[in-house]
């Protein structure tokens, strides 16, 4: 299959938005794998989780989400880290709405207030919303 | 040609092999032609997609020369040494399923000048190479496969 490329998009910032948790298995993937292809496309690839999206990265919940063709979400949140994707988790959902303490969330996840996710969303090239 | 798993290894190819990174290298002076390596391919599945570094490129060793997409896998391919890209392979971005079944030949991915020849020789060769890619197959349990198209 022929990929068309466009002008080379590293050093592009795009912001992700996750509001999906595990209520939603199949909706939980794609975000991921989107991430992790733009982070080896080298654009700055940055995921906000708000809502009950920071469900997703507790400590041993991506093992539970299944996928339609097999296997795991974590594979793809594993890629996602590996590829460099920075994760964001909204302190307030975390604290409010997930009832998830700091600790409990895997390596990688750096917890911010919402006014994080309003800078970021003003800085980058692109905003998507899943 | 060494065979570990099923996968083969050429030995007329040096290794880069860092954290997800298995690519050949083939080295011809201060000229190299890189691409993906049996356990890569097959740890990706059928690659769906390819986009490569255009000619003229300039590239630090471990920075992208090109990025794949198999729909389970998707992630860069680095740049094994500093140097140039002077030739994507424009067969394979018409046709990724080379990458799978033909990883050695017709599925190279880029040519590449090294402009740190140094830098060659920090690349893996011979028995080196096998056991740091036997530990990997073993670890992450591969057992390679030639996807068919």
């Amino acid at each position: 299959m022929t990929e068309t490329t466009s002008a080379d998009p590293a050093g592009k910032k795009i912001l992700m938005v996750m509001t999906t948790g595990p209520e939603d298995p199949d909706k939980t993937y794609a975000p991921f794998y989107t991430a992790a292809l733009m982070a080896a496309m080298e654009i700055d690839t940055t995921m906000y989780f708000l809502m009950h999206a920071p469900e997703l990265l507790k400590k041993g919940a991506a093992e539970k989400v299944p996928l339609k063709k097999g296997g795991s979400l974590k594979m793809f949140v594993d890629m996602a880290l590996e590829n460099g994707v920075k994760f964001l988790a909204c302190a307030e959902s975390c604290r409010d709405l997930c009832e998830i303490a700091p600790g409990e969330l895997i390596d990688g996840v750096k917890l911010v207030g919402s006014a994080t996710m309003a800078d970021l969303a003003l800085e980058a090239d692109s905003v998507l919303s899943f | 040609m060494a065979i570990l798993n099923g996968c083969e290894f050429p030995e007329d190819r040096a290794y880069f092999i860092e954290r997800t990174q298995m690519t050949w290298v083939k080295v011809e002076g201060d000229r190299i032609t890189v691409g993906l390596t049996d356990p890569a391919q097959t740890r990706a599945g059928k690659i769906l997609h390819v986009r490569l570094k255009v000619a003229g490129t300039s590239r630090e060793r471990g920075k992208p020369i090109a990025t794949v997409e198999s729909g389970k896998w998707a992630g860069p391919v680095m740049a094994p040494v500093t140097g140039t890209v002077v030739e994507p392979n424009a067969e394979v971005e018409k046709d990724p399923s080379l990458l799978n079944t033909d990883p050695y030949g017709r599925g190279w991915i880029v040519k590449m000048t090294a402009t740190v020849p140094a830098e060659i020789a920090t690349l893996l060769t011979g028995a080196e190479a096998l056991a740091r890619f036997k530990e990997i197959l073993e670890k992450d349990n591969i057992r390679c496969m030639r996807c068919q198209t």
